[in-house]
Parts: structure tokens; C-alpha cells; sequence
């Protein structure tokens, strides 16, 4: 009899979950009332109303009708950007760790200035610029998201390179894009695994506050951020328009992490290979640097050091 | 020395860029001002004339440099909305947000060593679950719902204090609050890591004997080592704690440079924009620079090995 191991009850639940989700999401809209169907004679009901199971919005919309399928966009958009941002910060993490020092130090410089400067900020002067559309946004989430990715690509890159068997390789003669491509590649694929659905979390609350700051998705597209947006001037009337919106948002958020947390811990049982990115997705990732004081601060990306 | 130059004309230099690009970026995709100032059938004429008045008739070489000019005498322009110099607009409103993300700061801080500390003391105590749960509401919890939460339950349910503005002190109270929340679980985590691995060590057990208080040993002897991890962590929590006080200030109405900026935003005040960010970002550039020069002045590993 097989031992059940450590995480995969975890992984289960959320990976069922997240499905659930998911379904819920992109099904559930053809068997609900139009979203943005007003009806001024039932504005404000609160749930458990007949008809209305979530109750309904100042302008008498259905609020299940509306998080299901601001579900839909929040979930496409936040995986949008979410794989975007991985293929884009891969990319930097393996440029980070390639031979060519100048184009390494560039992507260094590039990680650390994108990772300091705040996002709000990026995103007001992106959207005073171009205005805000869907495409602006998931552009937006990309640009915030990539240089978490970079740094756990990065940290890997460079702590192959060390090993012997990419020295054989030079040795023998491989180039380097060889080299970065088919010998160390794969050995970034868990860690990718394990970031995809924190990082997934992290845009979906980067959604929802652009949304909720009016530079994300327009109404009347229901999105959970923009849900909540419009039930801010009734937080003393009408709980259940902000309330619900923002526990959904919240517990997509602790299954994203679940989820993340069962691969890791499912990675690690198996392979016996230390899957360590596991921080939290908008924070950086270089909780063991700071562990160790005598790393030097002023190059946050810098935590491994370079052969 | 050598060192603190650098990081002084890295800073330099990254700011001038932050004001390039913003203001190319802005004068190339942005609508015409002069439109939006006048009423949907102005004539062509009048059109003309805010321009003029705006500098938007000219070419975008000619607007920079003036831009740059008056940058050295220290201005950024007339707001279009306001018709008042930018940075009489931004300035207090960036005290504000400093007031804010100050005292946002201190906050999380009080409660990370108190939290922290003792959930390293006795692991799996109830602060030890008490700071886990307040760290997974804080990692899962989007800031501006938290915020409408606070203040549903604050100001609207118990009524103790206000639900935004900023009329008295204890308007700072729920924003800074929303906001500690958002920074806490990392320093708390990092806090008591470092804690638990100090607390194995010789000097503890050396204190203990000469009978040294527990508090005092933990909050003194102890924490005075722990503690520099966790001012790493709070070096990274800058740009957390200006994008987070854009977002709380607009959840509390509160006067700072992100509320402000969201009403140029959609006033499409151009130069307020522009102002708003020169001025956020090159705060926050400077914050940065301050918080690596006081590394390296607390920290003396840094300097030796800081050129690795």
C-alpha cells in the first residue's frame, strides 16, 4: 500500500476546486439572467431575495448573475496575464543568466527597476496615455508581472550553470543557446509550475484593483474589481455589493495558493528536488536572502551569486 | 564612498529617465487638452486660443524644453484643470501620502516584532496561529476590500471613526491600517524566522544566565540582531506601501497624490499627471536610495562585500 503523500490531499482539493471554478465560470453565464440587465423595480434587494439568490445591484442587476460573469473575464484575463508574464520573465531569467555579461547586467538593471517601481503608478500613466481597454489591462498585468518570474528563472539559470554537466557541455563544445535551451531549460519547469498559479492569484487581485480604480475593465462589463467599484457609494445600504464580490476574490486567491502550494509540495515528494519559490507571488522572492543578512541589499535580484 | 556616489547618480540618472519617458509618452498619445477644456461645439478659434494658452500648438522639442527649463527652476507646469502651478497641487498632497505610508509603516512594524517575536517564542501557541491567520487574510485579501470592510464596520456599524477624508488624526487610522495589513505577513514571516535562529545562539544563553529578563532578552538583545533581515524586507515594501497608498487613498478619500491623480486622470489634466508621477516615482527613487545608504551604514557585512 502506497503511502498517500504529504500535499496531494491539498493539491486535490484546490486543483478540484479551481475546475470547479473554472466551469462555473465559463458555463455558468448561459444559464443565468443577462448580467447587465437593469430592472429599476427591484434595485437593492438583498440576497436570498425571490429571483434574485445574491440580490441585486442599484440598478436591480442580478450580483450572482454579475460575479459569474465577471468571473469569466477577471479568470481570462488574469490567465492571460499570468502566462504572459511567465513567458516574458522567462525569457529575462535566462537572458539574466547568459555568458554575454553586458546583456546579462541589462536584465539584471531591467528586473530591478520593474520589480521596485509600483504598478498603480505604471498603470495611471499607461492609461492616461492610451486609455483603459481590456488589451491595455492584460498589457498592464504583463508588465507588473514578469520580473517575479524573471528572478525565480534567473536564480535557477544561474544556479545550474554551475554544475557539472553544463560544464561537460561547454566543454564538448555545445553553444550557448544550446546550452540554455536544452540542457538547463527543463530544470526550470517545476519551478514554473509551482509560480504559475501564485502568480495566476496575483493578477487576479492586480485586476480586480485596476478595475476598482477605474483603469481596468469598463463598465458595464462585469469584472469582480469593477463589481465592487459600483457598490462603494452603498457600503451603508447594500453590504452584500461589496462584501461578495471581495470574498470571492479572496477565496479564488487562497485556492490559486493552495494549488500552488500542493504542486510544490507534490514536486518535492517525488523528486526529492527543492522546489523553494514558494513566497508570496507579489512580494519577490528572495525570502532566504534576506534570511542571511550578509547578502548585500542594493541588487535585490543578485541573490545568487554569479560563478 | 565610492559606493554612495554611485547610488546617488544611479538615482539621478533613473529619475531624469522616469521624466522623459513619462513626458514623451504623455504628449504622444494623448488626446488634445485644449478639446476637452472647451465645450463640445468651441470654435475653431477658441480651440486655437487654449491651446496657445496650454503650449499644446507647438512641437513636442519645443514643449520639452521649456518643460526642462522650467524644471530648473523648480516647476512642472500649470495644471489645465486647476490653472494653478502643478506643484502647489502635488506637494501637500504628497505629504499627505507620506503621512499615510508612514504611518502605515510603523504600524505593520509594532505589530510584526510584537506578533513575530512571540509566535517565534512559542511556536504553535495562539499568537503563532493568531499572526498565520492574519498573514493569509493579508497575502488573499485584495487592500481596497479590506478597506471597505474597515470602514463598513468602523465607521458605518460602530461609528468610532471617520470613513475617509483626512480632518483629523484619526482619519489616518483605518487607511494606515488597510494598508500595514498588506505588508505585514512578510515582515512577520522574515521576523520570526530570524528570531527563531537567534534565539540557539550563545549571547541568548550567556544573558539568560546572568539572569537577564525573558522580555528583555527577546525584545532587546535578541531583536536587535533579528532585526536586519526585516529591514531588507521593508526596503522591497516601499514600492509596495506608494502603490498600495495610491489605492487606499482612493478607497478613503483621502487628499493624496492618488486620489489626485486619478481626478487629472479623468479631467485629462496632463500636466498634473505628469507632475504627479515625476514627483511619486522620484520619491520613491530617493526612499530607495535612503533605505540602501542606511544598510550599508547599519550593516557593515554590506560594505566589505558589497562590491561582490
Amino acid at each position: 500500500m502506497k503511502q498517500p503523500e504529504k500535499g496531494n490531499a491539498l493539491l486535490t482539493v484546490s486543483a478540484t476546486a479551481f475546475a470547479l471554478l473554472l466551469m462555473v465560470a465559463f458555463v455558468g453565464p448561459f444559464f443565468l439572467v443577462d448580467p447587465i440587465q437593469q430592472d429599476l423595480r427591484h434595485v437593492l434587494e438583498p440576497p436570498l431575495s425571490p429571483n434574485h439568490l445574491l440580490g441585486t445591484d442599484a440598478l436591480g442587476r442580478d450580483v450572482l448573475s454579475r460575479l459569474v460573469s465577471g468571473a469569466r473575464i477577471s479568470l481570462l484575463v488574469a490567465l492571460v496575464g499570468m502566462m504572459g508574464s511567465i513567458l516574458l520573465g522567462t525569457i529575462f531569467g535566462f537572458t539574466s543568466g547568459t555568458k554575454f555579461k553586458p546583456l546579462a547586467w541589462l536584465s539584471d538593471r531591467l528586473i530591478d527597476m520593474q520589480m521596485a517601481f509600483p504598478y498603480v503608478l505604471l498603470a495611471i500613466v499607461i492609461v492616461a496615455a492610451v486609455g483603459p481597454s481590456i488589451p491595455v489591462l492584460i498589457v498592464l498585468m504583463i508588465l507588473a508581472g514578469w520580473p517575479s518570474a524573471a528572478r525565480v528563472t534567473r536564480s535557477i539559470v544561474l544556479g545550474e550553470r554551475a554544475k557539472d554537466y553544463v560544464r561537460a557541455a561547454e566543454l564538448v563544445g555545445a553553444n550557448q543557446l544550446r546550452i540554455l535551451t536544452r540542457y538547463i531549460g527543463p530544470t526550470v519547469v517545476p519551478a514554473i509550475l509551482v509560480i504559475a498559479p501564485l502568480q495566476a492569484a496575483a493578477m487576479i487581485v492586480m485586476e480586480a484593483t485596476l478595475s476598482f480604480l477605474g483603469l481596468g475593465v469598463q463598465p458595464p462589463t462585469p469584472s469582480w474589481g469593477g463589481i465592487l467599484l459600483e457598490g462603494k457609494p452603498y457600503l451603508r445600504d447594500a453590504w452584500w455589493l461589496t462584501t461578495l464580490p471581495g470574498l470571492t476574490i479572496a477565496l479564488t486567491c487562497a485556492v490559486l495558493i493552495g494549488l500552488g502550494q500542493g504542486i510544490s509540495a507534490k514536486l518535492t515528494g517525488n523528486r526529492r528536488r527543492r522546489v523553494d519559490v514558494l513566497r508570496d507571488p507579489l512580494q519577490g522572492e528572495d525570502s532566504g536572502e534576506k534570511i542571511q543578512p550578509s547578502q548585500e541589499k542594493g541588487h535585490p535580484g543578485r541573490s545568487v551569486e554569479r560563478k | 564612498m565610492r559606493y554612495f556616489l554611485s547610488r546617488v547618480g544611479q538615482a539621478a540618472v533613473i529619475i531624469f529617465g522616469i521624466m522623459l519617458a513619462v513626458f514623451v509618452l504623455l504628449r504622444l498619445t494623448a488626446g488634445d487638452p485644449a478639446r476637452i477644456k472647451g465645450q463640445i461645439f468651441s470654435s475653431n478659434e477658441v480651440i486655437e486660443e487654449y491651446r496657445r494658452q496650454f503650449g499644446t500648438d507647438r512641437g513636442i522639442f519645443q514643449q520639452l524644453s521649456t518643460f526642462l527649463v522650467g524644471l530648473t527652476q523648480g516647476s512642472l507646469g500649470d495644471s489645465f484643470r486647476f490653472q494653478q502651478p502643478v506643484t502647489d497641487i502635488v506637494l501637500p498632497a504628497l505629504q499627505n501620502t507620506l503621512f499615510l505610508g508612514l504611518s502605515a509603516l510603523l504600524l505593520s512594524l509594532v505589530f510584526a516584532v510584537v506578533l513575530g517575536t512571540l509566535s517565534a517564542r512559542t511556536p504553535g501557541g495562539w499568537i503563532a496561529k493568531l499572526s498565520t491567520g492574519v498573514a493569509i487574510i493579508g497575502q488573499s485579501a485584495p487592500l481596497f476590500w479590506v478597506g471597505l470592510i474597515l470602514i463598513s464596520v468602523f465607521s458605518v456599524q460602530l461609528g468610532w471613526l471617520p470613513s475617509g477624508g483626512f480632518t483629523s488624526w484619526n482619519s489616518l487610522v483605518l487607511p494606515s491600517l488597510a494598508l500595514a495589513l498588506t505588508i505585514l505577513p512578510a515582515q512577520m514571516r522574515v521576523l520570526t524566522a530570524s528570531v527563531r535562529a537567534e534565539m540557539t545562539e550563545d549571547y541568548v544563553r550567556t544573558a539568560r544566565a546572568f539572569g537577564i529578563k525573558r522580555w528583555r532578552i527577546y525584545f532587546v538583545h535578541i531583536l536587535r540582531n533579528a532585526s536586519l533581515p526585516l529591514l531588507t524586507v521593508v526596503g522591497n515594501d516601499m514600492g509596495i506601501l506608494l502603490g498600495g497608498a495610491i489605492v487606499a487613498e482612493v478607497v478613503f478619500n483621502f487628499p493624496g497624490i492618488g486620489s489626485l491623480a486619478l481626478t487629472a486622470l479623468t479631467a485629462r489634466d496632463y500636466p498634473l499627471v505628469q507632475g504627479i508621477t515625476i514627483v511619486a516615482a522620484s520619491t520613491f527613487v530617493l526612499v530607495n536610495l535612503f533605505v540602501d545608504l542606511a544598510y550599508t551604514l547599519i550593516n557593515p557585512r554590506v560594505r566589505v562585500g558589497g562590491q561582490a
